[in-house]
């Protein structure tokens, strides 16, 4: 490893650490003018920076990628605006605890291909809410609209008063000086959205991480479900910047009793159903072979382009390529992720093999992600979404929308979804501003009156039944 | 903003500090400094001393200017004194604390 390569990082680092010392001393007023500020020149900008991403990566579509400008940017800001993030933020009487909102330092932030200039925004947004410093790491594909997202972000926050170095971006493409700020003792958290070998270098830092990996959504169209509006709703999802959000759908499964509705309705949608030949060649160009990961020349791709890389002929406006499986794992390449417009489709004999399906479907590469499921009835969506091994189960919902938050439910809009333990992550939760806070507790003392009226010696007595310890111990006095 | 007081006997210069030392104030100081220190080529033989027990706001480039400082002062021969609290902490985030000898 060059000394260069080790003095800039180090140089990144105690950059962003001054920073930090500086941040802290900020106000809430102060911040929040800064992350106003920050989001309003990102969103003047959205309409450009979803037009250079879009051409920089050849990945989606720009107006799709206008969308998620305005989710990392004016939806974003108006999830957080109002929370509190410096100083005391909570004082309960009741309980005598006072929280106390204290930044976390330096973070560095990975960004994926597929979504570079919005959850640039994004993460910098909720940096700056919480008076963080962070540093970019771009992926290479993607670097110039980044640089470009980086550029309008960080002068806007310089000219509302935020302190120098509070954004950086280092060179894309250089694994060492990634892997070494990542490593770097002075670095709080990483934020790391991208693909498994990224998110396992994240953890293997040593320093505290949020790492979101792939995802394998499964959707489960239970005989309940509105068939035409669950196949619409899907498409909406699937075709939304050609596939390229982790949560999108990837395999659709439903009983034997509704299969050919759905199959119908999907091709009265235009969605063609591959046949088997057409899987097999559909399989070569989008899953690697070796690694058993889609490939990346077919992620956010359309229809027509995909179709005629794999040397296949579909009907002209076709929207998403359904493949019928017999199985899941790697003997069925298309049962794994691939973010473009292809699913993978199963049929079950019934529910609980149905239902058997998605939870293997969920555990191939997908834990902790989301899930999905088409029913009206409340029994068998709570006891899908208790089966899964999902941060989010999105109900009668586009997963792609429905994860991200805001559009079709309640969750903090983000875009970077918790996975949970299953995904090696701490939450579940949607990440924004607030998990990007130490919260200290002031303690008041309130003794509790039930240990102090006890008699503590019966502990220190084994012979003592623990029934009637407990019978004394909450008995009135 | 900023006084000088020159203790030639014991060889110690003391600039004690008043106020918010701002992204602005830093940019005024760092000439003044230069010129007050008695710094010559980037060094000096004098004990300095930052005493900041009335600064309530430090900027990173009021921090870069200690550590610059610092530096040309060479080991041992910088310190800060008389921080409050809140800026004894900025230094304690900034990582600098022990080589800008804060107390």
């Amino acid at each position: 490893m060059s000394e260069n390569i080790v003095n800039t990082a180090s140089e990144i680092v105690e950059n962003a650490q001054l920073a930090a010392a500086e941040f802290h001393q900020y106000n809430q007023e102060k911040t929040d003018h800064i992350v106003e500020a920050v989001f309003r020149a990102g969103f003047k900008n959205r309409v450009k920076l979803a037009k250079m991403a879009q051409e920089e990566t050849g990945m989606g579509l720009w107006e799709h990628k206008v969308i998620k400008n305005v989710l990392g940017t004016q939806l974003i800001y108006e999830s957080i605006k109002n929370e509190k993030t410096v100083g005391v933020i909570s004082s309960d009487t009741r309980t005598g605890i006072i929280e106390i909102a204290q930044p976390l330092g330096p973070i560095f932030a990975v960004i994926p291909v597929t979504n570079p200039t919005s959850t640039t925004m994004f993460k910098i947004l909720i940096c700056l809410k919480s008076r963080n410093p962070i540093i970019i790491s771009a992926h290479r594909g993607a670097a110039k609209s980044c640089i470009e997202t980086v550029r309008i972000c960080y002068e806007a926050a310089l000219e509302a008063g935020a302190p120098e170095d509070c954004i950086q971006i280092i060179p894309s493409g250089n694994r060492e000086l990634t892997q070494l700020i990542m490593a770097h003792p002075k670095i709080a958290l990483i934020l790391a959205t991208g693909g498994t070998n990224l998110v396992k270098a994240a953890y293997s830092s040593g320093n505290p991480a949020i790492g979101v990996g792939p995802g394998n959504v499964p959707v489960f169209i239970d005989e309940s479900a509105d068939i035409q509006f669950a196949v619409k709703s899907i498409i909406s999802s699937k075709t939304f910047d050609n596939g390229t959000i982790c949560a999108s759908e990837q395999a659709v499964v439903v009983m034997h009793s509704i299969k050919k509705q759905v199959i119908k309705e999907f091709e009265k949608q235009q969605c063609y159903f591959l046949t088997p030949e057409e899987i097999k060649k559909i399989e070569k160009i989008a899953i690697d072979e070796k690694s058993m990961s889609m490939s990346p020349s077919v992620v956010g791709q359309p229809v027509a382009f995909i179709a005629q890389k794999a040397g296949i002929t579909v009907p002209e406006g076709t929207l998403i390529l359904l493949a019928q499986l017999n199985g899941i794992g790697k003997d069925f390449p298309l049962s794994t992720e691939v973010l473009a417009p292809i699913l993978a489709f199963y049929s079950a004999v019934d529910y609980n093999t149905a239902v058997n399906m998605c939870i293997d479907l969920n555990y191939l590469g997908g834990i902790g992600h989301s899930a999905c499921i088409y029913s009206n009835d409340e029994k068998r969506i709570l006891e899908y979404s208790e089966l899964m091994n999902a941060g989010r189960v999105l109900v009668n919902t586009p997963t792609s929308q429905g994860a991200v938050g805001y559009f079709f439910n309640n969750l903090a809009p983000s875009l970077t979804l918790g996975c949970g333990t299953g995904g090696k992550n701490i939450t579940t939760e949607n990440i924004t501003a607030k998990n990007l806070l130490n919260i200290q507790r002031i303690c008041r003392r309130m003794p509790n009156e039930m240990w102090f009226s006890y008699d503590l010696s019966k502990y220190l007595d084994e012979s003592q039944d623990i029934d009637i310890i407990l019978k004394d111990y909450y008995k009135n006095h | 903003m900023v006084i000088f007081n020159n203790n030639t006997e014991e060889k110690i210069i003391t600039a004690k500090f008043t106020g918010r030392m701002d992204t602005i104030a830093a940019l005024k100081l760092n000439e003044m400094i230069q010129d007050n220190l008695q710094i010559k080529d980037g060094k000096t033989d004098m004990k300095i001393i930052f005493d900041l027990g009335e600064v309530d706001y430090i900027a990173s480039s009021f921090i870069r200017i200690c550590v610059s400082t610092a530096k040309q002062a060479g080991a041992g021969m910088f310190s800060i004194v008389n921080c409050q609290p809140f800026i004894k902490k900025t230094f304690k985030i900034s990582g600098l604390d022990s080589i800008l000898n804060v107390s």
